[in-house]
């Protein structure tokens, strides 16, 4: 299985790779109690469908491209936010060039072969949210992460944005795999266990 | 001096021109959002005062954070100042237009030669390019490139971007004659 994973540029068309990370110091002028690095991993391969119709099988080059993906970007992720006992929460996504078909992003980050390896990999629990859509190189894209074992944690629901200069180009996908190792500048928006019961009898003033 | 975020950009890139390259080409950015210390002053005619409390310790943050992301020896550098739309450029230019800014980076590079720099204004997500040369000869061909970076969130009216660039190699693929051939 770990000889699998190993990726050469060639098989999978890997041009190029670009890492985003940041890190808020201050927020609203103050500084953060935990400051949360994140950062983003964006891999630009070839479209392995081009040219195909919309009732070809994806699952033969998405069980082969889609691992080798997991495991670069993830490697990524960890090298650069300290290792991955530092990662709280976790997102993904996918841009797919003007020729290629939404469905080809799908299917490089929506199924096992991708989704269940990240998940592996950071050592989490919870689904992965996501972010997908078809472009032009260039666009920028915001992935929405969450908690890697508990989703529901609001003080960790955030996003960012990734962007690849020059991808994809139209016979390109790039797949992003995304990450913060704490929550947002300074959370206070509460969570389920502190929510009052909102329902529309117990708001005094109802919207209509 | 006020920073509110740092940002990282590594670039690596594996293939261009259709070809696999013998070593993947990496290109790094390190990039601190401050608040422009001029911020709400008017026009200050002595720019002297600002320079000095922030452009040393700007370079000493920057320049060990970029070599430390782009994990090699850098052949080529650049620098930027984005200025936010309350500011001028001339504050963007005080910070990195000065050798207590420059210098850090060069020392910590062996390098020798001038950074190039871009010096902008925008909105926060501007787009911009930074222009990298050789650190220690300026004609060197193969190694003039540069490296395009958007911050979503900044700079902000009030802030200035404060970015270097190091590169490990010139161009992915460079293939021109040098300088000396055509003189």
């Amino acid at each position: 299985m770990q000889e699998s994973l190993e990726h050469t540029d060639e098989s999978i068309g890997l041009r190029k790779l670009v890492l985003y990370r940041d890190v808020v110091l201050t927020e609203a002028g103050e500084a953060p109690a935990r400051p949360a690095w994140r950062a983003s991993v964006a891999a630009v391969v070839r479209n392995p469908w081009l040219g195909s119709g919309p009732s070809t099988d994806l699952t033969l080059e998405q069980a082969r491209v889609a691992p080798a993906l997991a495991k670069l970007l993830t490697d990524r992720l960890i090298q650069c936010l300290g290792g991955v006992d530092e990662i709280e929460s976790f997102g993904k996504a996918a841009i797919v060039g003007t020729a290629g078909e939404i469905e080809h992003a799908g299917a490089l980050i929506h199924t096992p072969y991708f989704g269940n390896l990240v998940r592996e990999f950071l050592q989490g629990e919870s689904i992965i949210c996501f972010a997908d859509t078809r472009a032009e190189a260039g666009e920028s894209l915001i992935i929405p992460l969450w908690h890697k074992t508990h989703a529901a944690t609001r003080s960790h629901y955030q996003t960012i944005s990734a962007r690849v200069s020059d991808g994809p180009r139209a016979d390109e996908i790039v797949v992003i795999a995304a990450a913060s190792t704490g929550p947002r500048p300074h959370p206070r928006i509460g969570d389920r266990l502190t929510d009052p019961v909102v329902t529309t009898e117990t708001l005094e003033v109802v919207p209509s | 001096m006020s920073v509110r975020r740092i940002v990282t950009v590594v670039e690596e890139i594996h293939a261009e021109g259709g070809r696999e390259l013998a070593r993947p080409a990496r290109i790094a950015v390190v990039a601190a959002v401050i608040e422009n210390p001029w911020a709400g002053q008017g026009f200050v005619e002595d720019l002297g005062p600002g320079i000095e409390a922030n452009a040393s310790d700007l370079g000493a943050l920057l320049a060990p954070a970029v070599l430390d992301a782009l994990g090699a020896p850098a052949e080529a550098y650049g620098k930027a100042a984005i200025v936010g739309l309350d500011g001028e450029i001339e504050h963007g230019s005080a910070l990195i237009h000065t050798l207590r800014f420059g210098d850090h980076f060069r020392k910590a590079a062996n390098a020798t030669t001038l950074l190039p720099a871009v010096e902008k204004r925008g909105p926060a997500g501007v787009v911009f390019d930074i222009p990298l040369k050789h650190i220690t000869d300026a004609t060197i061909r193969s190694h003039h490139q540069s490296f395009e970076v958007r911050i979503s969130d900044a700079p902000h009216p009030g802030e200035i971007v404060i970015a270097l660039a190091a590169a490990a190699q010139g161009r992915p693929q460079q293939r021109l004659a040098p300088l000396t051939t055509e003189q």
